[in-house]
């Protein structure tokens, strides 16, 4: 039995939770349906870009959600979840009402709970390994539900517990970008006992959770509230740095920082390379969605401006694109197509993210793929021409690969374009370290460790994998922040 | 000295030793040492469509295991499309900066028609001077008839010269059942030259393991025949150049099919075989045999040996051996 199971198994054999599974029979579980999660009108959420979709369960919900949980001997759910929640544990810590332990429990491995709850892919995470699907097939427990019930329930009580923190070990450590990565990675560390300093570009912490998700799906503010816990635990901000830049690794170093995780992310934008993509009107969701929000461009009384389009075409078929496209709508587009050259089956979004947006009225144009683009006098694109796709015989990924159709182009007329076929790696930190291991994709190269060739620099999320999900990115800092004080404590031996 | 000059690709060469596609050509200074040796053009190494939808295969393997994220690999053919793209750009960039005097045409080989487009357009842009199209279907689909192919080859030349400013050439296979008549109409669209014949990679049986494997891979000196009969035949008859391609192992053999009418000739087993001296030998050697002859320029050769200049053009044509198994049998009695 591994010291995790062994745990686990301690945790389960308490005796509140041990009442607790023989408060009800087994079939009484089972035969409760999967609880829906209450949304805000699409009628009344498009016309706002900060209001958020999903509103939460309500106390009612999440008891009778928290009670479907079987608390299985074995919770294959954990082996889901990257960042190895203890998720029977919290959720019974809801069924029996204990809410503020329910959030503690979160906080002991997932330094963001409220930003887990609502964008974790759970449906291909920890629900995917839950009883009742892989056995009953049945729907699953609605974890990342009554994740987000158990965070928000602590954030809107006031009163937020601050996890402890071993004695300070003289040791300086610093994180490279503050995106979910290094945020896990900074949370992990100071609970160790290091001094952990977080360097961001940006003038706003968070990294991706800011500038790429919107507010509509994420709100800032529950952000800002897993930020200041981390603050109140001791983690440092240093806003608008930009190391390699600010200050170089080795002036770092001069200041005592003794080891570092580069969380930096995939800041730069991918395009297809086509003719016309040039055009004014064409932009990257990156630029697109940092525009709007972190910059506040969808408030015309801000500086930051962002186009805004009547015909607006999104292409691609990720949460970006949806994100991109639901944004375009709640801007005032006409129409906000999603082009994407398979269909809808395939598609990388989350199946909740295209719910919402077929509800919102976006438009799918599937089996399309975009061949150039047209502008007119003043160099504004007023026209797309697509070719149309069939799907041809599964590629490596197991969906049906997308074959064009010969003499199948037909143009549509657009005027804002927005291009979310991936990001690539942020190439700074590479740079300006030439020791570093990058990959052919710019990638930085680590050991199972998470440990680069530059043995005190560590690091993950999109860095490292060149396109990560927040719950991945998270879990990568884990490691690296568990890696890096082995090395610490095994080079100052 | 003979003048060794020629046109072939729509552009002016200094010698007619031209080095097919290959690796051979793959960096600066392997193209700096076939220049150096004489050659008059170098076809850059294929972009092949199915390698890049290959690769974008093996990226999906390698790491959606790691990211169980789709959202970052679903366009990642783009980034394989644009990295091949690049290094083509680099390479061309290179051998212009380093003052290397000599044609650089990019080869292309894709399977659907905007592919095709798209990369004709961006070699074009990363500034190589001609196209080569490795157009080939092989006809083993039972469901394509020969004028649905025929068809697929002019659509696809047609939509490629349409969006290219650079000169478009093509290197065509022998696998059409009206060859000539092919030919024929290809040299009459806007295609600048015809390379006569694309050599294929062809698979053997490995008889002890009962296995498929590759067939050797580098053409053997009497594999120029072919390419001899068919240039000769054509010559005179098209409205572009032709050039010749496979089994050019000697100097004679170059100059015999620039004599059967093929304004320059491909090169690329040689150079394996022999090394990159082996440029040097055929131009020195097809320069020698023209002073030797008096021939003072390779126009002055090219179609010598045509149906129009031979005694006995009907030779080209004949495709029995009645008469030399007859000998053959004479003598084995």
């Amino acid at each position: 039995m591994t010291i995790q199971s062994e745990y686990l198994k301690e945790r389960r054999d308490q005796e509140w939770r041990a009442e607790l599974r023989n408060k009800l029979k087994g079939k009484e579980r089972t035969n409760l349906p999967r609880v829906h999660m209450p949304e805000e009108s699409p009628e009344e959420r498009v016309k706002h870009q900060n209001l958020e979709v999903n509103t939460g369960l309500s106390k009612e919900q999440a008891l009778v959600e928290a009670s479907r949980c079987m608390d299985c001997a074995n919770p294959t759910c954990i082996e889901g979840c990257p960042v190895q929640i203890n998720i029977p544990e919290f959720i019974k810590n809801i069924e029996r009402e204990e809410f503020a332990l329910a959030a503690k429990t979160l906080k002991q491995t997932n330094a963001l709970p409220a930003v887990c709850g609502r964008v974790c892919p759970q449906e291909k995470q920890c629900e995917s390994k839950c009883f009742y699907l892989t056995k009953l097939k049945k729907e699953p427990v609605a974890i990342g539900y009554l994740e987000r019930f158990a965070a928000d329930w602590e954030q809107n009580s006031g009163i937020m517990d601050i996890p402890e923190c071993a004695p300070k070990n003289g040791k300086k450590v610093a994180t490279v970008g503050s995106g979910p990565s290094s945020l896990s990675f900074a949370g992990d560390m100071i609970k160790l006992g290091y001094e952990v300093t977080v360097f961001e570009a940006l003038h706003e912490i968070g990294g991706v959770l800011k500038y790429g998700i919107p507010e509509f799906r994420l709100p800032n503010k529950k952000v800002d509230i897993e930020l200041d816990v981390l603050k109140k635990m001791g983690v440092k901000f240093e806003t608008n740095f930009i190391v390699g830049r600010t200050a170089s690794f080795d002036q770092l170093k001069e200041e005592g920082y003794e080891g570092f995780f580069v969380g930096s992310g995939a800041g730069l934008p991918r395009f297809m390379n086509i003719p016309g993509e040039n055009n004014n009107g064409i932009l990257s969701s990156n630029e697109y969605l940092t525009r709007v929000n972190l910059m506040g461009a969808n408030n015309d009384k801000n500086d930051t401006l962002v186009l805004k389009g009547k015909n607006v075409a999104v292409i691609g078929g990720g949460n970006t694109a949806m994100d991109s496209v639901r944004t375009a709508k709640r801007l005032g587009a006409e129409r906000a197509i999603i082009v994407y050259r398979r269909s809808r089956v395939e598609m990388p979004a989350r199946v909740e993210e295209v719910k919402h947006a077929d509800e919102e009225g976006i438009e799918f144009m599937n089996l399309a793929n975009p061949l150039e683009y047209f502008a007119d006098e003043a160099g504004r694109v007023n026209k797309m021409r697509v070719q149309m796709m069939e799907l041809g015989e599964p590629d490596s990924s197991g969906r049906r690969r997308p074959v064009p159709i010969e003499g199948s182009e037909t143009d549509i007329d657009v005027d804002l374009v927005i291009v979310a076929v991936g990001v690539s790696p942020n190439p700074l930190i590479p740079a300006c370290l030439p020791d570093l291991t990058v990959s052919r994709w710019g990638t930085i190269e680590v050991n199972d460790n998470m440990q680069s060739s530059i043995p005190v620099l560590f690091a993950g999320g999109d860095i490292v994998r060149g396109g990560a999900t927040v719950i991945l990115a998270m879990g990568d800092g884990r490691n690296a922040a568990k890696s890096m004080h082995e090395y610490l404590m095994t080079i100052n031996k | 000295m003979a003048n060794l000059t020629t046109h072939f690709f729509g552009l002016d060469l200094k010698s007619p030793v031209i080095i097919g596609s290959a690796g051979l050509s793959n960096s600066v200074e392997k193209i700096r040492l076939l220049a150096e040796n004489g050659a008059g053009a170098v076809v850059l190494k294929s972009v092949f469509e199915e390698e890049i939808y290959n690769e974008y295969q093996s990226e999906i393997e390698k790491q959606s295991v790691a990211h169980h994220n789709l959202e970052h690999l679903d366009y990642f053919d783009y980034e394989i499309k644009n990295d091949r793209v690049k290094k083509y750009l680099e390479l061309i960039q290179g051998v212009k900066s380093a003052g290397i005097d000599i044609p650089l045409v990019a080869s292309i080989n894709c399977t659907s028609g905007s592919d095709w487009v798209f990369f004709a357009k961006k070699l074009e842009e990363a500034g190589a001077d001609a196209l080569e199209l490795n157009l080939f279907v092989l006809p083993s689909d039972f469901d394509r008839s020969a004028d649905q192919i025929h068809d697929y080859y002019f659509k696809t030349i047609n939509k490629v010269i349409e969006a290219s400013n650079i000169p478009v050439s093509i290197k065509l296979s022998p696998y059409f059942s009206d060859l000539a008549r092919m030919i024929k109409e290809l040299s009459e669209t806007k295609l600048v030259g015809i390379t006569l014949f694309n050599r294929f990679y062809n698979v053997d049986i490995d008889i002890d393991n009962k296995e498929l494997v590759p067939a050797k891979i580098l053409s053997h000196p009497f594999e120029y025949l072919q390419s001899l009969r068919w240039i000769g035949i054509m010559s005179g008859r098209v409205k572009c150049d032709l050039a010749a391609s496979t089994g050019v192992h000697d100097y004679e053999t170059a100059i015999k099919l620039i004599m059967a009418g093929a304004s320059a000739v491909q090169v690329v087993s040689g150079i394996y075989k022999h090394g990159y001296d082996f440029v040097k030998e055929l131009v020195v050697g097809i320069a020698k045999w023209m002073d030797e002859n008096n021939i003072e320029s390779i126009p002055q050769l090219i179609g010598s040996a045509n149906t129009e200049g031979i005694k006995n053009p009907e030779m080209y044509e004949r495709v029995q051996f009645m008469k030399y198994f007859g000998e053959f049998d004479k003598a084995i009695d």
